[in-house]
Formats: structure tokens, sequence, C-alpha cells
């Protein structure tokens, strides 16, 4: 597979590597406990000595916050990704081979999840379980499920159509190896794309939701929970908003760049034709 | 010795409904058909698109099952038997498809997918020995075991194809239309090497294709199938010099050679 | 003495490094019948795209391709757009994927009649409906309501033809135009694509692999190999004493009911080997490696046409008849 590097992927590659990386150290290292308030060093602006982009109103400094926020970002976005993709190919599958009557529920009932927003979906949630980490992944799963079911039943047709499943059948391969050894490899290229597309989604979405007051909250921290914050002080020290609104684009940006780049990479192999 | 045979099948599909309370009708795909091959048999079955063959490929595999008639391998209906019968009918009858680019999983290794049919089907004995056996027999070298099917030419990839046809050492070779998609020159080499193969393997050959000029090179008996039916049976010089029935007068008509094209009567 | 339809100078196309169409060069006059022998891997489709200005992404042409009065190649989209359906136009070999799917195919075709013409719309669907009948389709009224996929392989190429004539175009190629058809529809659409060529004037380049069609319809033919024209002249010619061992090796080994002895015991001849791809071609002559005449000149020094008449490129043409 011979990957044709290009700019943009290249940015995709660094700005996920990068975030990834600042998530992971956060576990080893952080520069200050960012829960603790520090109230004579309240509102520091950037570039004050020990605190590189300053404190928040309580005096909790911007980068330890912004690294613990990379933390929950990758947790709740790549849960929801995660757990959506196990069950979007689960439903997917079964409704590309099932025949017409799974094939139509499951569908159906794909369609019914799409048509109710996933803000509604997340403050009901809120509501019943009250609102933090788990909630919000949920939150995510119930709307980018019903997608993914989509697409793996999409790419699981276009494959059964092909020679090679006949042939399988012909060697009395049952329907699961099929699905499992021939289907799954061969649709790999489109759910990791979609997955890396998702994961964008759902830090953008966890931003929002905790924002709202409905998604993650204190000792928990994420960016969302920082913009909201931060919107107090609006008036009194706006670059507070700035650096979560920065991170949540720089991640969101890598990520789908970082899936585009894979599209094209995967799919020429399989879909250049001879000239 | 008949060896593969179909037996008065008849199949139909049903049509989506024309209104609401109408009685979906009904199409025959297949009306009566008999059909088979004997033991070192070639056949040929030929006819356009649309005719029946591939659903009576499918009928003849095992794929589907018939509504009507039956199918037998060896003398046992091969829906009657039990699952040892099956497994043994399965690795008897092996199939060569059209389009080499389909029947190969892209993701799979040339080795991996011909060591597939010996796993699959349980075959005992050393599977490597075997491959690298037929690997020589089609005229492939160790190197493409390697490679992903991409990586081919069409008529590669049909050499694969039959090379992964004959790992279970099968008793009939069911080949649906090998050569139509391949370049001219490469038609010449697939025709001979299935020709060869059938004499020098005893194998049972069933040829089907929309083209009687190359059915009537690889076999000795042709069945022309219209509309679901088989309306004349004979050898490929009969057809060709005397047909009896009008499909097979257009099947014949429809051969374009270069001396009548030289000739100049080719389009009348 | 009208111009040519078309004359190929020292075409080459390629991709960086890679060449798959090596100096190739050719003339069709006006009203006149060429075949393009080749295979997958030769180059045809692409000298075809060339002439057309739709070369894919990264592949560019160099030579020229004079028609019309002008240098094909040089030209921008926009000049090249004014000629494609008007001067020139192309039949391409699948129908399902050259017709628009979702328009119904009057309305296709209508559309390049109003594109190059004054035509009105009530002027240019009236043509059409007078086409449909042209190209014998059954009840041509209401078959230019239909929508592609509603339409028979047969039908839908006598469509693609349809809308390739509809300007009277000086120059129509043809890029295996019946392969994917079934064998009792062929003859229908060449003898369809025959006739309207001739009544129309238009000049033909036929692009096939299958010999028996250039037989039947071209005046004249070139073999490509490798990206090169490896013989040409009149196909009566070529096709009856060919010279070169590629041409010679495509006509014996055809299946016809010649080859095929009573006994079923003929071995139908065949080139060995494969066509090389573009990233490895053979030093010299393309076609050494499965020439049964290749000698060491031909491993080394790559063979010009020459002749009067037919022309080879070949340095051991092929002598006995």
């Amino acid at each position: 597979m011979r990957a044709r590097l290009n700019a943009s992927l290249l940015v995709g590659i660094v700005l996920t590597v990068g975030f990834l990386a600042v998530a992971t150290l956060s576990f080893f290292w952080l520069p200050y406990n960012p829960n603790i308030p520090d109230i004579p060093n309240r509102l520091l602006p950037a570039g004050s000595p020990g605190h590189l982009l300053g404190t928040d109103v309580l005096g909790r400094d911007i980068i330890a916050q912004l690294m613990v926020g990379a933390r929950t970002s990758i947790i709740v976005g790549a849960g929801g990704a995660t757990i959506s993709l196990i069950l979007g190919v689960i439903t997917g599958l079964a409704a590309a081979a099932g025949g017409r009557i799974t094939d139509e529920t499951i569908s159906r009932g794909a369609d019914i999840m799409l048509s109710i927003p996933g803000m509604v979906t997340a403050l009901v949630l809120a509501a019943s379980f009250g609102s933090g980490v788990v909630t919000t992944i949920l939150a995510l799963t119930a709307f980018f499920t019903p997608s993914f079911t989509r697409v793996v039943r999409a790419a699981a047709m276009s494959v059964l159509q092909e020679d090679f499943i006949t042939t399988a059948r012909l060697y009395g391969r049952g329907q699961v190896f099929i699905l499992a050894r021939h289907v799954l490899p061969n649709i790999a290229g489109v759910l990791i794309v979609q997955f890396t597309l998702f994961f964008a989604a759902g830090i953008l979405t966890e931003a929002g939701l905790s924002y709202l007051g409905v998604g993650v909250t204190r000792p928990n921290i994420s960016w969302g929970l920082m913009l909201s914050e931060a919107q107090n002080q609006v008036g009194v020290s706006s670059p507070l908003a700035l650096w979560p609104g920065l991170a949540i684009v720089m991640v969101v940006l890598g990520l789908n760049l970082l899936g585009d780049g894979l599209r094209d990479v995967l799919d020429p192999k399989l879909t250049r034709k001879a000239t | 010795m008949t060896l593969l045979q179909m037996h008065g099948v008849t199949q139909t599909y049903a049509l989506p409904r024309q209104g609401l309370f109408a009685a979906r009708p009904r199409l025959t795909v297949l009306d009566a058909v008999d059909f088979g091959v004997d033991l070192g048999q070639a056949v040929g079955l030929v006819g356009e698109s649309g005719a029946g063959k591939t659903t009576l490929t499918r009928i003849l595999t095992g794929l589907e099952r018939p509504q009507v008639g039956h199918v037998q391998f060896d003398g046992t209906d091969i829906w009657a038997g039990d699952t040892a019968r099956r497994a043994q009918f399965r690795r008897a009858v092996q199939v060569v498809m059209q389009n080499p680019r389909s029947s190969l999983d892209p993701r799979m290794r040339v080795g991996v997918a011909l060591h597939e049919p010996l796993r699959a089907l349980k075959i005992a004995g050393d599977h490597a020995a075997r491959v690298h056996q037929v690997i020589d027999q089609v005229g492939l070298t160790r190197a493409a075991l390697e490679r992903f099917p991409h990586e081919f030419s069409g008529g590669q990839l049909q050499r694969i194809a039959i090379a992964r046809a004959l790992m279970p050492g099968p008793r009939v070779l069911i080949a649906d239309e090998p050569v139509s998609a391949l370049d001219v020159s490469i038609q010449a080499q697939v025709l001979n090497l299935l020709k060869d193969l059938v004499a020098d393997l005893g194998l049972s050959l069933v040829l089907i294709a929309h083209d009687l000029s190359v059915v009537a090179y690889s076999t000795s008996r042709v069945s022309v199938i219209s509309a679901g039916k088989i309306v004349e049976t004979g050898a490929p010089l009969e057809l060709f010099t005397r047909p009896r029935t009008a499909e097979t007068r257009a099947l014949v008509e429809a051969v374009l050679t270069v001396e009548a094209g030289l000739a100049g009567h080719a389009l009348d | 003495m009208s111009a040519p339809a078309v004359e190929v100078r020292d075409l080459r196309v390629g991709s960086g490094p890679l060449q798959a169409v090596r100096g190739v060069s050719f003339t069709i006059p006006a009203g006149g019948r060429m075949g393009l022998v080749g295979e997958s891997g030769s180059g045809k489709t692409l000298t075809a795209l060339a002439l057309m200005g739709l070369l894919p992404m990264g592949w560019a042409a160099r030579g020229s391709v004079l028609h019309d009065g002008v240098d094909l190649i040089g030209q921008s989209d926009r000049q090249l757009s004014q000629r494609r359906g008007r001067t020139i136009s192309m039949v391409f070999q699948d129908p399902l994927s050259a017709l628009d799917p979702v328009r119904r195919v009057g309305h296709q075709v209508a559309s390049v009649i109003r594109r190059h013409t004054a035509a009105s719309r009530a002027e240019a669907a009236r043509q059409t409906v007078d086409l449909f009948r042209q190209m014998a389709l059954p009840r041509p009224e209401q078959m230019v309501r239909a929508y592609p996929h509603q339409l028979s392989g047969g039908q839908r190429q006598r469509i693609m033809i349809a809308m390739a004539l509809a300007c009277y175009p000086q120059l129509i190629i043809a890029d295996e135009p019946t392969t994917a058809l079934d064998v009792t529809v062929q003859k229908q659409v060449l003898r369809l694509l025959n006739t309207a060529v001739r009544e129309r004037g238009s000049a033909l380049l036929m692009i096939t692999h299958n010999l028996p069609i250039i037989a039947a319809i071209c005046d004249t033919v070139a073999v490509m190999y490798a990206g090169r024209i490896v013989e040409t002249g009149p196909v009566e010619d070529v096709f009856r004493r060919p010279r070169h061992h590629y041409t010679r090796g495509l006509l014996v080994s055809q299946p016809t009911m010649d080859n095929i002895a009573l006994d079923g015991s003929s071995r139908l001849p065949s080139i060995p080997g494969m066509v090389p791809s573009l990233q490895a071609l053979p030093p010299g002559c393309a076609f050494h490696p499965r020439c049964p005449a290749a000698s060491d000149r031909c491993r080394a020094e790559m063979p010009e046409l020459s002749g009067t008449g037919a022309q080879a490129a070949c340095w051991h043409p092929v002598t006995a008849p």
C-alpha cells in the first residue's frame, strides 16, 4: 500500500498525534493541580511567570486544565465512537445479510433514531441519569450508532454481491464466517474513516453539552466546561475562552484531515481502473 | 455414465405486485430443464443473457434448490444426502466464474485464497504441497502466492481462479463465461488450459458462454438455452452446419469471423 | 479532396515516468474507417481519450492531432468542448455508466443537439425522435422519455451512437462499443453503426481487440502493442498477409469453426506470455519476449514501421503466407 502523503494528511497526523500525546502525558505529569483554587493568582494573563497561558477566575492553571480536558475529550469522543462502531457493525451487518424483514426493521429503527435530535437525547438522558462522562458517552452512542449502521449496511451489501462471497458459500462457509472474514476486512477502510470523523464530532458535541451544563462537571474537566466557565469572564478576561476554543478547533480539524486523508489512501488501490 | 445431472428442473421467481390486490406474477426462469455431464465429458451451454444460464449454474452447484425437479450427483440427489454426502458433493463440483477480479477476495493474498478450499472443505493431507502441485499445473509461479489480486492481469487471475477450483481435486469443473472478460490472445491460453486439464485429469467440464465458437472449440456436446428452456442439443459441428431451431440459428449467425468480414458479408 | 478527418503525428501519452503511448502516428481520411487493434495495456484507450482531450488527471499528451484545421493538443478545455459532440465524438464501451442515470435519454441526446446547433427545444426533440427511428429503436416517441436503467444494453448503446452522430461529426471514435453486449445484439448494433456512419459521411475510428469486427467494418487497420503501432495498412493486406508476429498470433488464436477439428483434438495456437506492464517495458522491440522469431537485434533495437502499402515494425517479418 503506497501511501500518498499530502500536506493535509500530514497536518492531520501531526495534530492528532500531538493531541494524543498531550492527553497521555497528563496521566504522568501536570504542571499544577487543575482543580485546586489559588485565589491570589487568579486571572493571570498569558505569559505570566509559571503560567504560560494564565489562570482562570479561581486561579487554576489553564495549561493543566487543557491537558486534563484532552483526556476527557478522548474518553468521551473515542468512547462514543467505539461503542457506536461496535453496535453499528453488528446492526449493519445484520441488516445487510439478514433478509428483508430484518433489514426493514433495523433500517427503519435507525431512521427513527436519526430523526431525534442529538441534543434532545442528551438532555433527556442527563435529566434521567444526571450529567457526567457516562451519560455523555451514552448520548453520543445513541446519536452515532444509526449513522454507522447505515454506512456498514451499504458497504456490506456491496461486498456481498461479489463473486468471492458466492465462492465462499460454495465451500460451505457459514454466514458468520463470511461476514467476519470476508466482509469486515473489505469494509474496514470505510469504518476507519467514519470512526475518525465521529471521534471529532464526539468531541465537538461533548463540548456543546458541557457548555450547556449537561455534560461533564467538576472535578472532571472538559474543554466545553472551560468554555462555559469562561463565559462569565468575557468582559474581564476574554482570552480565557480562547484557549479551550482553540484546542477544540485544532483537534477536530486534525481528526477530520486525518479521516479525509485516510479515505484517499485506503480507497484508490481498490477502485483505480486499468487504462 | 452420468456424473452430474439436473432433471425436470423448473424455477420461478416472484415479481413485485402490480396493484395492491393483484396476485404476484411469477417469472419462469427455468422450464423443465434436463442438463448434465457424463464422466470425462466436456459439454457446453450457450444462450443469451437472461436465458437462464446463471440460475442453471446456481442450481447445478447446489447454491439454489430447485422448486420442481432434482439434481443428482453420482446417482444421489444432492439435496437428500446427509452432511457427509453434501461435503463430498462440494468437493467434487467446483466453479470458475466470469469476472476474476470479483471472484477473489481483494484483501487475501493469493496463497491464502488457494488454501481456503482445502481448509473450508476439510481436505486431509499436506496443503502446502497440494497448492504447489496445482499452481505448477496451471502455469503460475511460486512468487504469485505472496501477492494480492490487484497485482495481476485478468488472464493471470483467471488462472488463479482455475487453480483454486482444482484444489479439492474435483470431478466436475463448471466454467461460467470463463473467457468473456479476457483479451483475445489470453482467451486462447485459458481455453487451451481447460482443454489440457480435462484431458490430463479426466475432469468433466461444463462450459457456459454466450459465444458459440468458444463453446464449440472446448466441448463435444452443446445445449442451447433460450427463455429458460433447452431448445436444442448436439455436437458443435452439427449445430453450426445444421441448426434446427431459430434460437440456434440466431446464435450461429451472430458469430463473426475475419473471413466473413473480409469477404464483405459479415453484417448481412 | 477534403482534409483528413484526423491526422495524428507522433502522439505520446504519459503520466510521470510511465509512457503508455510511445509515438503513434496515423491518418484517417474524410469518411474513412480505421480499426485500431489493441488489448489491455496497449494504450488504445488513452489514444482515443487523447484525441478527445479527455485524459484522466495526471496524464498528458504530446505530439500533434490535426483535426478540423487545428491541433487539438494545446487547445484549452473550453475550445475542445466546442468540438466534442460536434466535429468529433465518442462511443464508450459501457453504455450504462456513459449515460446519465437520472435524466431521460431523449433529453440527453437533445441537449447535445442544442449545445452545438441553433435548434430550438422543440426542433431538437423532433430530431431526437428521428435519430431514434434511424437507430431502429422501437416506439421512438415513447423511448425518448425512458431512463437508461429501463432499457437493455443494446438499446442503450444505440442511444449512445445516436448521441455521437447527432451533429454529423467528422470523426466518431468507438471504443469497444459492442464488447459489453450479448453476441446476438452485437451484429445489430454494428450494422447500425456501419450504415449510420456511411450515411453521414463521418469517419470512424473503431477500437477493439475483436478482429472480425474490424474485418467487417474498416478499410484500414493499425495494430497497437505496448504503446506503439506495430503493423498498419489496408485491412485485406494486413489480415490476409500479416507481417508482424503479434498480428499473426492474434489472427490464428481466435476460435472459429475452421480451427476446430472434427474429433476435438485441435489445440488453439496461442501467444505465450502476457502484455508487458508499463513499468517494465522490455528493451528493443517490446514484443520480443513472446515472439517465435526473436533475435538479438530484436532485444536491442526497436524497429520502426517500414514497407509500402502495408507496414510492419519488425526485424524479421513473417514471410510465408
